[in-house]
């Protein structure tokens, strides 16, 4: 029997409405899979890593370095789900790791079997460890060019030479002549005096001898108490550049007093430990700088707590910018009113590893500031009536410091 | 007479310059540098002072009125019970974040989702104040955190935070917390 030719046309529309079918069940099924592979790292990161880390290193609770082999997966399983419940149970194990961590009990995840699973097998075969790269300091030896003096020396060498080349020079052509000739010492002494015999030749270089030594006596006097680019040695290694530059951790979170004091305060260090108290290791110098702060306030990196009793020694800094006692400064003025950002008076810190004095701090140096810089009149209630009566002063003008007595003696003198 | 003079100079000249060097080059009157004064942060010798304020001293204007004790306890009651006492106007909201940004952003990024500029792995998972999901001690998700909670992980610090009492004031904290409540627990809703 021959199928009508319509009969087959339904059959093959049959048939292809079934492959679409099949072929999207399937992609379903594959999509399902995908959403189905949890990742096990991005678990672990997501939920743990605020209190666990990989290794052996405790942090808020336990190293997981092998604790897969440590402890059986149900039990395992127990604990990440609901771990409260595990030590209600009366677990030994499971009580013991709650009395080791002072009693802080563990967040209770309510992971699903699949994303258990993901993480048991991170937890299995976590990602091998890089063996830390020592960084190598690469010291580039900086080619300034000559110093000055260097310079100098090579000029007299090369005038010296011409001198003698010169008077040898006439020696052989008087010489040729038949004249009589006279030694290279004898001609620059004969030239000498006669250069000194007259009055005019002495006083001008009396003249430029005076000038030289002046010049030398000023410039003397006038780096007294200038410490511009002083970079003392510090008792710890702290690096500006990893803290503020690379991290871009505010100034004013260590240096809490410059908006509130006349001082901008150095960092105690329990603020040191608000990070350091998990972070042991640093990227430069490793432990050992970050030991000097443990051994100021009595802290075990390895256990991670404070040592009981300890006797804290205090970080003696050394002092960089220093203002003498016959000036008045105020960090809070400055930082909260005159909205100056601290870079431009203390350089970029932010890139400095070893931090130094980039300005020379001299009366010149802030007056010149305070003639330059305008009030920051705007969203500042103490300065609306004043603002109004100097708009009318001076009119178009900008009103910098200098204008509102930023240059009256008795502002920073008494 | 002439040479007397020279003398004398000389000698006043070379005690004058030997009398002041340091690290930091020739002082003029070194005791303007470094006053035989106590002055803060210099070093002085007075015996028995150690410059630590008398035990249970309280600084002017840093009376605590947040009582609740550095435990899971406190912290779970301080969440209950807490109450901001700042009001909530544009004022407070502007400190909050200039502080938020001096004290939090690095860790805790401009949008409070834990994408701030400090990169280290331990700091690598840092929750997000948005988040409806995670949830932390409190047993509430990150985006509900009542007031008291916020203050006290500031006070006390939490997990891998340490404590900020001591670099933020009461007050202070109290606008971070109107900021963090007020702009970025919403920004996901």
């Amino acid at each position: 029997m021959q199928p009508k030719i319509e009969d087959i046309f339904n059959m093959i529309r049959i048939n292809n409405i079934k492959n679409y079918l099949l072929l999207l069940i399937v992609s379903f099924a594959f999509s399902f899979q995908a959403l189905a592979e949890v990742d096990g790292a991005q678990i672990f990161k997501q939920n743990c890593t605020a209190c666990h880390v990989l290794g052996e290193t405790k942090l808020i609770g336990p190293g997981l370095k092998g604790i897969t082999e440590k402890r059986d997966k149900g039990w395992l399983k127990k604990w990440i789900n609901n771990s409260s419940e595990l030590i209600a149970s009366g677990d030994e194990d499971a009580i013991a790791i709650f009395e080791e961590y002072n009693k802080v009990a563990m967040t209770n995840f309510y992971f699903s079997d699949e994303e258990f699973e993901a993480l048991f097998g991170y937890l299995e075969n976590p990602p091998v460890e890089e063996a830390p790269v020592a960084i190598q300091n690469t010291v580039v030896a900086e080619e300034e060019g000559l110093s000055a003096s260097t310079q100098m020396m090579l000029i007299a060498l090369v005038l010296l030479t011409l001198i003698y080349i010169l008077t040898s020079v006439k020696n052989s052509l008087k010489e040729s002549l038949g004249q009589n000739t006279e030694s290279v010492s004898a001609t620059v002494q004969s030239n000498f005096t006669l250069f000194f015999s007259k009055t005019i030749n002495k006083l001008f270089v009396g003249l430029f001898f005076a000038i030289i030594i002046l010049k030398i006596v000023y410039d003397a006097m006038m780096g007294v108490g200038v410490t511009t680019n002083y970079q003392p040695e510090q008792p710890i290694a702290f690096s500006h550049k990893i803290h503020a530059g690379d991290n871009g951790i505010d100034c004013n979170y260590c240096h809490v007093s410059a908006r509130k004091s006349k001082h901008s305060s150095i960092p105690s260090a329990n603020v040191c430990m608000n990070c350091h108290a998990s972070i042991v290791e640093g990227s430069i110098a490793g432990a050992t700088e970050l030991q000097k702060i443990y051994d100021a306030v009595g802290y075990d990196p390895d256990k991670r707590q404070y040592i009981e009793g300890y006797e804290q020694k205090p970080i003696e800094w050394v002092r960089i910018h220093n203002l003498p006692d016959l000036a008045y400064f105020n960090h809070s003025q400055h930082v909260n009113v005159g909205k100056i950002e601290c870079q431009e008076c203390h350089g970029a810190i932010e890139e400095m590893d070893v931090v130094k004095q980039e300005n020379d701090l001299t009366m010149g140096w802030c007056i010149n500031c305070h003639r330059e810089t305008e009030v920051k009149m705007e969203g500042n209630d103490y300065y609306t009536s004043l603002h109004e009566k100097m708009k009318e002063q001076y009119s178009g003008e900008k009103i910098t410091v200098d204008k509102i007595g930023g240059l009256e003696c008795g502002k920073c003198h008494y | 007479m002439n040479k007397l003079i020279l003398k004398l100079a000389l000698i006043s000249g070379i005690v004058f310059l030997s009398s002041c060097t340091s690290d930091t080059g020739y002082e003029f009157m070194p005791n303007m540098y470094r006053s035989p004064s106590i002055e803060t942060y210099a070093e002085h010798t007075i015996s028995g002072y150690d410059g630590i304020p008398v035990e249970g001293t309280v600084a002017r204007g840093y009376l605590s009125t947040f009582n609740y004790d550095e435990t899971l306890d406190g912290y779970l009651l301080a969440g209950k019970n807490a109450v901001n006492p700042l009001e909530n106007n544009t004022e407070n909201l502007a400190d909050g974040r200039a502080l938020y940004g001096m004290f939090c952003e690095h860790c805790h990024g401009a949008t409070g989702s834990g994408d701030g500029t400090v990169t280290h792995p331990i700091y690598s998972a840092v929750p997000h104040y948005n988040d409806d999901k995670l949830k932390r001690r409190c047993d509430v998700p990150m985006c509900d955190l009542k007031a008291g909670h916020i203050f006290h992980a500031i006070t006390y610090g939490l997990n891998a935070m340490g404590p900020h009492a001591s670099q933020i004031s009461e007050n202070e904290r109290w606008k971070i917390t109107l900021y963090v409540q007020e702009e970025l627990q919403n920004l996901g809703k």
